[in-house]
Parts: structure tokens; C-alpha cells; sequence
């Protein structure tokens, strides 16, 4: 047989398997090391600091949970939080991610290594994403084989996709979760090809760990009985699924009713229903075949299958029924949003507000995949020529994954892994290919073989090296029969039906084979880079600390939040109550340690509407509002002098439209556009919108700074009317260096009882109106 | 023996305090007195201070020493400024600066004046609506030898400021009408026949009905309109507001209101002087305390459910003995518990057999959040008493729940009834098995 290199012959197999295990061991520990490395440029770029706001409170939930431990954590009731209604953290959080760091403390802490808290919650996510490259090969080492894996955990390791949720500093369930994920579908997968109840029930724990760390644990929940139900339609039910889904979901649900926050909603509510109704239908089926074993009269066989149709429509009828009489809860508006990307707009415009449930732009699926966006369908039809069970589940699970993450940002999430494990196996495909050596024989007559649709090679290791490829390949060559058919171009197999009689196919040549790979990997050296790029400057921002360029081109920091957040801390009394929008409430709670209304655990919509009205109205309404809640300061965010454009201003449609949704009465949104409908903040601006409290806030004494030149607003390029806005309820207490936090104390009630409108007339000299005598009796001539 | 000692010990006392000042807020005075007043004319009210201890610093209004406030402390305890003629006011003493004395828990005592002076528009940052200036009360009843403008005034016996049982006070200067702040304590109101105008003469009656049409004000005339009203600002100090400062001359002092009756003036000063000067009818809260039913020690937070008592002491100024005594006179104090809106609104009664002491047991609403205790007591010529006191009220914790509950028994017995079948199945599974073994071996 013709060869296009020749490999050396003389190397024992055992060497050529410890070499290759070797080899895979650096692969793995190297990628480990490129991922972590990665997400180190945050720390790098800035400091050791935990990045934007939900952080922020895993965070002070961390030190909690390390300082006084996991009862009291448990039973934590955090009075600060929703003043005056408080929160009950313990039972409205997912405690996987405190929980993890606090054992990851104690344990270090035990070993007598003194780490603070905080590192280890800025380090946790890089630390865990070297986990989720490992648990990814493992993944797709079930799906193709070890070459593929160590593609696809290398991919993960730095596609912009998961680092953007998994910097240093970005302390969220998310950093945890997505290795969680992983492994929980190799156990799924695992147990399902072995037909095994120990990894059916590892599933179970894993799942159990994803519940208690990350609410997108529905994900799994769908997942698997969907994979399960699509088995079981193309008739592939078999003993090993039968076992596999039992135990999972069995000890998986029990499991993850222990998690406080669930509870019984796996027993209650619409998303879980699925999980429940496989579960029932795989009992039917399996009690099916049961009988079908011991009867063989074929009339009884379709009378069963008939049977076991009805009682599956019949269990599909009692759900639907039982949620009808209110037994089991309806799907919640979050649901309804994923289907139809308008409904959050119109009914719950508090989660349309959040800029990660927006629907995905089409330039950042290449921002945060790059080439693998094109190598990923590649990978699903490749799935589909082999077509095994496992086959199946990234089949569907690229699927779904894909519909999510166009209609929301940040499911941009789940839809990566399978990307690269589909990318993974194109790619080692690909590899697989162009570096096997064998030629076709171009005098064989057995060329309708190569044409086969052949499984790919199974037995190929790294694709980043050509010695082990090579070396591989002879193991391969040595261990099947030599007959074997040449591997073709995995590709054009797919692509083209076999015909007999054809030409035979396959690579020609080394010159062949050097462009071809070449060419990937000058893909994978561009992935590489692009990733490096994306991270470095577009995800690794802590947005707390905001960076800009001089103009020498040094790197000059902004930070203006924890200077008012300190400012809070260190200059305003320890209960006093802050009011700001809800994006700022955890950063508050964590950096200024100060009692808020609303944060970012978005449970109470009407209190966020209170806010809303509160920052929307007039000062004389908004007054009561901030008396009644015990407010003593109001925080706003305002980037119009150094053109920050993620204000308050910028948002504060969305106060408007909340606080619209509660109050139709008295906030009403044409209101704060000019007649011709544009939103403005100049001369323009409607007399609603410069009556706003928030307006208010933003301008007062803006213009002033600007002195005799005319005040510019450089975030919506507008001039600001010289006359600038008075505040009579409130009084400025604090504005940061570039004025993006602006702090304001509310005044106390008059000790006379006046209005504090006419107080401050008053006490700024003006004269007041004689008023007249309360009208009484006219004097009877 | 003993008693000797205590009875020195107390006469000591006595001593000792009748030099004392009685207010409860210091005892340095400020007055600032017109030049066309003489001091000697009110040597019956301004003694009748000094031998009740307080210091008197006079001052008049062109002066520039001693200053009222200096770097943002206020230098007198209590402030009279009697300058019905004063147009022009130093630089330390403008209306803002008056009113900011108030914040600092200094007590004013004013004066107004028919003519219009600075005074005059600081009286309507009060709620205190004067008439043009120019205008005095004039009463033409009952008939009298004194001029029109001196009238006699019947004290209400209802305020509690005033003694009991005063003969009508004489009164001479400028009505005012009443606002609608409720911080407002009317001390003397006008006689109904009372009226206010600028011409004094009968002949002039016509002109003065026309005048009340044109100005459509109506007449200033009745009983509503004030003569003397205090004003309770927030935060405890007290300022008086007198229409005339005549009230407190030695003239209207000593004159019969008829014959053989001395009129009230010099009781009915004295008494104004020692509610503005924070003597008489001065509360405060000592005190809050709460704890569980049973328990004796506050926590820093209670249970949703909770039986929670609360007991708040009060203590009242008694300025004959310069001291606070507990009090337990107030029968109206009521306690709310409060997130929002009061959740509960309950009576605090007084604790029989101790004396100062309110106290009441209730139960916690059944909704967790962040509550405050508050008492709030505003009671006219009282000092405003008002306690705020935030205390979390939590979930039971994971171990104060219920363990085992009647309605569960369903699931309990399906628990137990699995556990004796799994172990029953176990048994018969592993005796069923061994005597297989047992075959199996045999057919070995």
C-alpha cells in the first residue's frame, strides 16, 4: 500500500500508548494552563477585584457563609437588602457557588494556607473553566475519540463564548455552572452507553450540584428527557436508557429538592413537567417490552402499543389538566420571552430591560465563537453519519442551544460548549484525514470501500502534532486489519453518495496535505489570537473600574464608583438607607455596606416601580415616597460629562416604563419626549421630563461647570439649558471626580412644617406672598 | 439621727436648687429690648425670671455685642426679643437666623407690634397671618376707662400651659389669624367683640366696614384670631409668639381688671415665659426596651409570631426641683409596629406600680421584613414625644419549624409502610436466595 510519509515501523505498541497518554496528559495540563492564564488579564489589566453587580453579592454571601458558617448562612435574613421588606438570602439563592468557595476556604484554611476570601472568589472561575476543558474532552471523547477531545477542551478553554462569563473577578454562577453542565451530560452519556446506575447516578449528583448552583439547570432538566423522548421515538428504547433515566432522574429530582430555592417546584411547576412525563413514558415502555418478551401474539403486541399510546396522551391530558385547576404552576413570563422576543417588552418590561436578555446581534455569534461558527454545522452532520445515541444528544443539543442563544444574549452560554465539541469533531476529522499517511491504491478494485462512509478514525491522538498523529496512526495501523480502508476526506464522504465504480479517492501526495493543514492551522493560530484580542479588551473590563486611554497612549483608570461607594461607607451613618436604581443595589450592598431599596435580585416588581416613580415624578410626589421608605440618600449614575453612555439617564425610560406598568395614572411615557417624539434633555425636553427627580439630580450645577461656554452632555451630544435645575427636597452630598456617581441627601421634613419649597425660598431671602386669612363668616351689615 | 441628716440633706438641697435655673434647656437669656422700652417697666416680669435663677444678658437691637450665634453655636439658651419698634435688625439677628436658633434648640419668645418690622414677615413662616400693619385690636367692650386699644381678656381655662383659674389678662397690640399648622398651640385668643383696625374713633365705623368689603380679607374680627400662640417646631425647642409686648409691662401688671381684681398679667407671663423656656409640660422618652415574653434580654432580631413586649419610660421636667421624675400621666400613648404601614397600632399603657414606665405584649405579625417600633405622641403644648427603633423580624430559622405536622401523617405512613416493605423484600429475597444457594451447592 502506497504511503505519502513513511513512519517508523520499529516502536512497541506499549511504548506508542504511553507516549500517547503522556502526550495527552501535557495536552490537557497545558490547555488547563491556557485557560487559566487567559482570564488572568483582568487581574492583570486592573487588580484583584470582583467585576460588575450580581458578583458583588455572591460575594458578601461568600463572606458570610466563611465567616459564620453555613447554618447561619442558611438561615441568613438580610435586612439591608429590599429595605423595608428585607430578604430571606437563604432561601432565594443558588448556594452551589458560596458553598464551593467556602469548602475551597476551609479546606485551604485547614492546610494552614491563610488565602483570603476574596481571591479565591476572583480565582474560582478560571480555576473552574480548567475544569470544564477537562470535563469537555471527556464529553467528547464519548462523541468521536481522544483527538477530538483535546480539540474541544482547547477550544473551550478560550473561546471568548465562556470566557466572557468566566473571567477572573467575574464571580457568578455561571463560572461554576458550565463545568457542572459538562460533566453532568458525560455522566448522562456515559451512563447511557454502559447502561450503568453509577453513572446514572453520578448524573444525579452532578445535577443536583448544577441545581444548587445555577437557576439554567432547567436546561438539563429539558435536556435529557428530550434526548431521551427523541431515543425512544426512533425506536431505539433500550434496557441501558431504561436504567440510565431512572436512576438519573429519580435521585436527580429528590436530590434537588433538598435545594431550598426549588423546593417543590420539580413537582410543581411547567418546566419540570417534561422530565416527569418522559419519566412516566419510559415506565410504560419498559413495562411494554416487559410484555412484549412473554407474549407473542401479535394482535396483543399492536393492542399494547395502542394502550401505551392512549396512557401517554391520557398522562399528557392530567398535566395539562393539573395545570389548568392551578396544581401545577403555568410557565413563568421568563419562559414565555424565549419563544416570543416581544412578550418581555410589552408585559414584563422588567426583564426587557436587562441588556443580556436581548436578542443575540449576528457579529457577536463571530465575537464569541469565531471560526468555529462555521466549523460547528460541519460537526453536526457529522454526527449524523454515525448517527449513535450519543450522536443524537448533540444533534438535538446544538439545536435547541442555538434557537436559545438567538433570542438571548446570555445564553450565548450554553449554545459554546456544544460548538466546540461539534467544532472539535469537524476539526479532528479534518486532521484525521490529511495526516493520515496511507494513499489510495490507485490499482485496487475494491475502491467502492473507500467510498464508505467508514467511521472515522478512532484512535487518533492531537491534531497539533504531527509526530504523534504519525505515531498514532501506526498504532492504529498495527492494532486493525491491514485491509482497512484508507480514511478519506470525512467531508466529501459526507457530502457525496457513494457510487460504485467511481474513481478512488483520497489524498494524493504530501503537497496536498501541507496546504490543507496549513490552512487549519493558520484557522487555529488566527482563533487563538482573535480569542486573546476579544478577552484582552472586550471582556476582561470589571465595570467597576472603568479604563481609558491618555493621549500618550498610557492606561489612565477611572474610578469613580468605589469612590462614592467608599464615600458612602465612610461618611454616612451605618443604618442609613440608600435609594438607587436596581442595576447598583448589590454594588452598594457589597462595596458601601448601606441598606438599598432595590437590587439586582429583581423579585418584587412593585417596589422596583416604586423607584421608579420615585425618580420619575416631580420632587413634591417623589418626596412622601422617599419619607415613607425611610430614605436618606439617592444615588444616580451620570456619564454626561465624561460620556459614559450606561447612565441613569440612558436608562431612565425604563424607570418610566416600570413605574408605568404599577402607576398608569400618574406616569406616563409620551410624557417624557418632545412633541415630536424625540428623547432629549436640552431646551427641548418636555416640562415632565425636566421635573423628573432624576433629571434634576443629573443637571443640578452641570452647567455651572462649564462656566460662560455652553454645558454639552457628551453622552446624548446635547446642550444643557443654561438656567440648570434647583432642588429643594434634596441636597447634594457627594459627586465623584468625573462626576458619573452623583450622591444626594434627602432633606428632613421643615422644623416649622413648611413645604421645603417655601423653607428654601425662605432661607434664601426671597419674600414671601402675604397670605390671607383662612376664609370665614362674611360680616353681616 | 437619720432624719436629721436627710432633712439637712434636703434642706441643702432646696438651697442649692432655688438658685438654679428651673428650665430644662439652661438658663442664659438673651434680651434684646427696644431703647424705647425701658427696662424698668418690666421689672416685674424680668425679675420674676431672675429669681427663678435664669441669667438675663440685655442687649439692645443696635448693638452689635453679644452676638446670638457664633461659629454655628448658638451662645443664649433661650432668646426674648422685645423690639416693637425695631426696623432694622444686626446682622447676627435676621428671620433666617432666628429660625435657625429654633433648629439649635434655642427658645424664642416675640414680640410683635402693629408697626411692621422684620418680626412681622417671620410671623407668617409660623402660619401666623397678621393684618396690615398699622392695625391693633380694638374692643369697645365692655366699657372701660382705658383707651379702646387696652383691652381686658378672658384666659381660656382649657390650656394647659396656663395656671388654673387666672383673672382676665389686659392686652395691647396687634391680633394675628391662625394657619392651618398643626404645630400651632393657641394661648390667647381674641374676645369675640375684639376687632382689628387702624381708626380708633366710632365715626369711623362705616369706613371700616367699607374697607373690610374692598380689601375682601373681611373684618378681622372674633375670637379665632390669636393673641398669644406658641409654636412647637420639630426637634423641641419652643417659640412664643405675644402680640404685644405690653402684656409683660409692670403697668398692665399691677392694674385692676375691676375693682379689687388684680388682673392675671404677671401669673399669665410668668407662665408663657416658663412653657417657652421649657419648663412646664416637657416630656421625654428615657427609655426603650424590648425583649421576648419570658425573656429579659433585647435580640437584634425577633421571629415573625414572636411575643414581643414592649415597655418605653417616660419622664416628665419637674422645674421645682430641676429634675426629671418618671412619669406616668400620658393615657393616650399608643404604640405602633411599623414596615411601611403600621402592621399593628396598640395602646401603651402606663405599668401600675411603676411609675414612668409604658409597656405592652403583642404578637409579631406573621410577615417578615424590617420593622420599626414607633411612639408618636404630639399632644398640643407638650413637647412632641417620638421614638423610632428599626428592628429586623425573621423567618424561623431551618430547626423552628414544626417537625412533625398532623396533615403529613399520608406521607409519613408511606415512608414507613416503604421502609418495613424494603425490608421485608430484603429478607425474603436474601432467605429465598440462600436456600438456592444452599440447592445450588448441593447440586454441585
Amino acid at each position: 500500500m502506497a504511503v505519502a510519509y513513511s513512519l517508523p515501523s520499529d516502536v512497541s505498541p506499549a511504548t506508542v500508548t504511553n507516549t500517547r497518554s503522556l502526550l495527552r496528559i501535557i495536552a490537557l495540563a497545558l490547555i488547563s494552563g491556557a485557560a487559566i492564564a487567559s482570564r488572568l488579564f483582568a487581574v492583570i489589566n486592573f487588580e484583584s477585584i470582583i467585576h460588575e453587580f450580581d458578583p458583588w453579592f455572591n460575594y458578601r454571601a461568600t463572606r458570610v457563609l466563611a465567616s459564620e458558617g453555613f447554618y447561619e448562612f442558611w438561615n441568613w435574613f438580610d435586612p439591608t437588602a429590599w429595605y423595608p421588606l428585607g430578604r430571606v438570602v437563604g432561601g432565594t439563592i443558588y448556594p452551589g457557588l458560596m458553598a464551593t468557595s467556602g469548602v475551597i476556604y476551609n479546606v485551604l484554611h485547614a492546610l494552614h494556607l491563610p488565602v483570603d476570601i476574596r481571591n479565591i472568589c476572583v480565582l474560582l472561575a478560571p480555576g473552574f473553566s480548567a475544569l470544564t476543558a477537562w470535563s469537555t474532552y471527556m464529553f467528547t471523547k464519548e462523541m468521536k475519540d481522544e483527538s477530538a477531545g483535546l480539540l474541544a477542551a482547547a477550544f473551550i478553554g478560550i473561546v471568548p463564548g465562556y470566557i466572557s462569563r468566566s473571567v477572573a473577578g467575574s464571580y457568578d454562577n455561571e463560572a461554576i455552572a458550565i463545568f457542572l453542565l459538562m460533566f453532568t451530560f458525560f455522566c448522562w452519556i456515559k451512563a447511557l452507553k454502559t447502561g450503568s446506575a453509577l453513572f446514572g447516578t453520578l448524573a444525579a449528583l452532578f445535577y443536583f450540584y448544577m441545581v444548587a448552583a445555577w437557576g439554567g439547570y432547567a436546561f438539563i432538566t429539558n435536556m435529557i428527557p428530550l434526548h431521551s423522548l427523541a431515543l425512544i421515538l426512533m425506536g431505539r428504547y433500550s434496557s441501558r436508557l431504561y436504567v440510565a433515566y431512572s436512576s438519573w432522574y429519580a435521585i436527580g429530582t429528590l436530590a434537588s429538592m433538598q435545594v431550598p430555592f426549588v423546593g417543590f417546584q420539580p413537582v410543581r411547576t411547567s418546566e419540570h413537567m417534561a422530565a416527569l412525563g418522559v419519566f412516566g413514558l419510559l415506565q410504560i415502555v419498559a413495562f411494554a417490552e416487559l410484555v412484549r418478551t412473554h407474549v407473542s401474539s401479535k394482535q396483543f403486541q399492536s393492542l399494547l402499543y395502542a394502550s401505551v399510546i392512549g396512557m401517554g396522551i391520557l398522562g399528557a391530558g392530567a398535566i395539562i389538566g393539573l395545570t389548568y385547576k392551578g396544581w401545577i404552576a403555568p410557565w413563568t413570563g421568563r419562559f414565555y420571552s424565549l419563544w416570543d422576543t416581544g412578550y418581555a417588552k410589552i408585559h414584563i418590561p422588567i426583564i426587557a430591560s436587562v441588556s443580556e436578555h436581548q436578542p443575540t446581534a449576528w457579529p457577536s455569534f463571530f465575537m464569541d465563537l469565531h471560526s468555529l461558527v462555521f466549523l460547528f454545522p460541519a460537526g453536526v452532520v457529522m454526527c449524523f453519519r454515525q448517527l449513535r445515541d450519543e450522536h443524537v444528544f448533540v444533534i438535538i443539543y446544538a439545536v435547541v442551544a442555538s434557537y436559545f442563544a438567538g433570542v438571548m444574549v446570555r445564553l450565548m452560554l450554553t449554545l459554546t460548549p456544544v460548538v466546540c465539541v461539534a467544532a472539535a469533531i469537524a476539526f479532528s476529522s479534518l486532521l484525521d484525514t490529511y495526516i493520515e499517511p496511507t494513499e489510495p491504491d490507485v490499482a485496487d478494485d475494491s475502491s467502492g470501500k473507500i467510498a464508505e462512509t467508514a467511521p472515522a478514525v478512532d484512535a487518533a491522538s492531537s491534531g497539533s502534532s504531527t509526530a504523534v498523529s504519525a505515531s498514532s496512526s501506526t498504532a492504529k495501523k498495527t492494532k486493525k486489519a491491514p485491509t482497512a480502508p484508507p480514511s478519506v476526506s470525512a467531508v466529501a464522504a459526507a457530502m457525496t453518495p457513494s457510487k460504485k465504480g467511481e474513481k478512488p479517492r483520497g489524498i494524493f501526495g504530501l503537497d496536498t496535505r501541507f496546504i490543507v493543514l496549513l490552512n487549519a492551522v493558520g484557522m487555529l493560530l488566527f482563533f487563538v489570537l482573535h480569542c486573546t484580542w476579544v478577552t484582552s479588551t472586550a471582556y476582561s473590563s470589571p465595570s467597576v473600574v472603568l479604563a481609558s486611554q491618555n493621549p500618550d497612549g498610557s492606561q489612565h483608570i477611572i474610578d469613580d464608583f468605589r469612590e462614592a461607594y467608599y464615600w458612602l461607607r465612610q461618611n454616612t451613618p451605618e443604618n442609613s438607607v440608600v435609594m438607587s436604581w436596581w442595576d447598583y443595589g448589590y454594588q452598594i450592598a457589597g462595596m458601601a455596606d448601606r441598606a438599598t431599596l432595590v437590587d439586582n435580585n429583581t423579585w418584587n416588581n412593585t417596589h422596583i416601580a416604586t423607584v421608579g416613580k420615585a425618580m420619575s415624578s416631580s420632587e413634591e410626589v417623589a418626596y412622601p415616597i422617599l419619607r415613607k421608605h425611610d430614605v436618606d440618600y439617592v444615588l444616580i449614575i451620570f456619564g454626561g460629562l465624561l460620556g459614559y453612555s450606561g447612565d441613569d439617564i440612558n436608562k431612565f425610560l425604563w424607570m418610566v416604563r416600570i413605574a408605568q406598568g404599577v402607576w398608569p395614572d400618574e406616569i406616563q411615557e409620551p410624557n417624557y419626549f418632545t412633541p415630536k417624539g424625540e428623547y432629549k434633555v436640552d431646551d427641548m425636553a418636555s416640562p415632565t421630563m425636566k421635573n423628573s427627580l432624576m433629571y434634576k439630580m443629573s443637571y443640578y450645577r452641570f452647567p455651572e461647570l462649564f462656566g460662560t461656554s455652553q454645558a454639552i452632555d457628551r453622552v446624548r451630544g446635547q446642550q444643557i439649558p443654561k438656567a440648570g435645575t434647583t432642588l429643594d427636597y434634596l441636597d447634594e452630598a457627594f459627586t465623584s471626580e468625573n462626576w458619573i456617581v452623583r450622591i444626594y441627601q434627602v432633606k428632613k421634613e421643615d422644623i416649622l412644617g413648611r413645604d421645603l419649597k417655601s423653607a428654601n425660598a425662605f432661607a434664601q431671602g426671597k419674600k414671601r406672598k402675604r397670605t390671607k386669612p383662612p376664609v370665614r363668616r362674611k360680616a353681616t351689615v | 439621727m437619720r432624719s436629721f441628716w436627710s432633712l439637712l440633706a434636703s434642706v441643702v438641697g432646696l438651697a442649692t436648687l432655688l438658685v438654679q435655673a428651673k428650665s430644662s434647656s439652661g438658663d442664659s437669656v438673651l434680651v434684646l429690648l427696644d431703647p424705647s422700652l425701658k427696662r424698668d417697666d418690666f421689672s416685674i416680669f424680668f425679675s420674676g425670671l431672675e429669681e427663678k435663677g435664669y441669667d438675663l444678658t440685655f442687649r439692645s437691637p443696635k448693638d452689635e455685642e453679644p452676638v446670638v450665634i457664633k461659629d454655628d453655636y448658638p451662645q443664649f439658651s433661650h432668646v426674648i426679643i422685645f423690639a416693637p419698634e425695631t426696623k432694622s435688625f444686626p446682622k447676627d439677628i435676621t428671620p433666617q437666623s432666628l429660625v435657625d436658633l429654633l433648629s439649635k434648640d434655642t427658645n424664642l419668645l416675640l414680640a410683635l407690634s402693629p408697626k411692621q418690622t422684620p418680626l412681622t414677615s417671620l410671623a407668617s413662616e409660623f402660619s401666623l397671618i397678621t393684618p396690615p400693619p398699622g392695625t391693633p385690636l380694638v374692643s369697645h367692650f365692655p366699657e372701660r376707662d382705658t383707651p379702646a386699644t387696652v383691652i381686658p381678656v378672658n384666659v381660656s381655662h382649657t390650656s394647659p400651659i396656663l395656671t388654673p383659674g387666672l383673672p382676665p389678662v389686659w392686652f395691647s397690640g396687634v391680633p394675628f389669624a391662625l394657619g392651618t399648622n398643626p404645630l400651632l398651640v393657641p394661648i390667647l385668643n381674641a374676645p369675640p367683640e375684639s376687632f382689628a383696625t387702624d381708626s380708633l374713633g366710632d365715626s369711623d365705623a362705616d369706613v371700616v366696614i367699607e374697607a373690610s368689603e374692598k380689601g375682601g380679607e373681611g373684618l378681622w374680627a372674633g375670637s379665632q384670631l390669636g393673641l398669644v400662640a406658641g409654636f412647637q417646631p420639630a426637634g423641641g425647642a419652643r417659640a412664643t409668639w405675644v402680640g404685644g409686648v405690653e402684656l409683660f409691662s409692670d403697668e398692665f401688671a399691677t392694674k385692676e381688671v375691676s375693682s379689687g381684681v388684680k388682673s392675671g398679667n404677671e401669673q399669665f407671663a410668668a407662665d408663657i415665659a416658663s412653657w417657652t423656656f421649657q419648663e412646664s409640660l416637657v416630656l421625654r422618652v428615657d427609655s426603650i426596651d424590648h425583649h421576648r415574653l419570658n425573656e429579659t434580654a433585647p435580640r437584634e432580631h425577633y421571629t415573625t409570631n414572636d411575643q414581643i413586649v414592649f415597655t418605653t419610660h417616660i419622664s416628665r421636667y419637674n422645674p421645682k426641683t430641676s429634675a426629671w421624675e418618671p412619669y406616668s400621666g400620658i393615657q393616650d400613648l399608643q404604640l405602633e409596629f411599623t414596615m411601611l404601614d403600621p402592621h399593628i397600632r396598640t395602646a401603651l399603657p402606663p405599668v401600675p406600680g411603676k411609675p414612668g414606665a409604658y409597656s405592652v405584649t403583642f404578637r409579631a405579625p406573621d410577615r417578615h421584613g424590617v420593622f420599626k417600633f414607633v411612639v408618636d405622641h404630639k399632644r398640643r403644648g407638650w413637647t412632641h414625644l417620638h421614638s423610632s427603633t428599626v428592628i429586623p423580624l425573621v423567618p424561623p430559622r431551618h430547626d423552628e419549624y414544626p417537625r412533625f405536622l398532623s396533615a403529613a401523617w399520608p406521607y409519613y405512613t408511606g415512608a414507613i409502610s416503604t421502609s418495613i416493605g424494603f425490608i421485608i423484600f430484603s429478607a425474603l429475597w436474601l432467605g429465598g436466595s440462600e436456600s438456592k444457594k444452599g440447592k445450588g451447592s448441593k447440586v454441585e
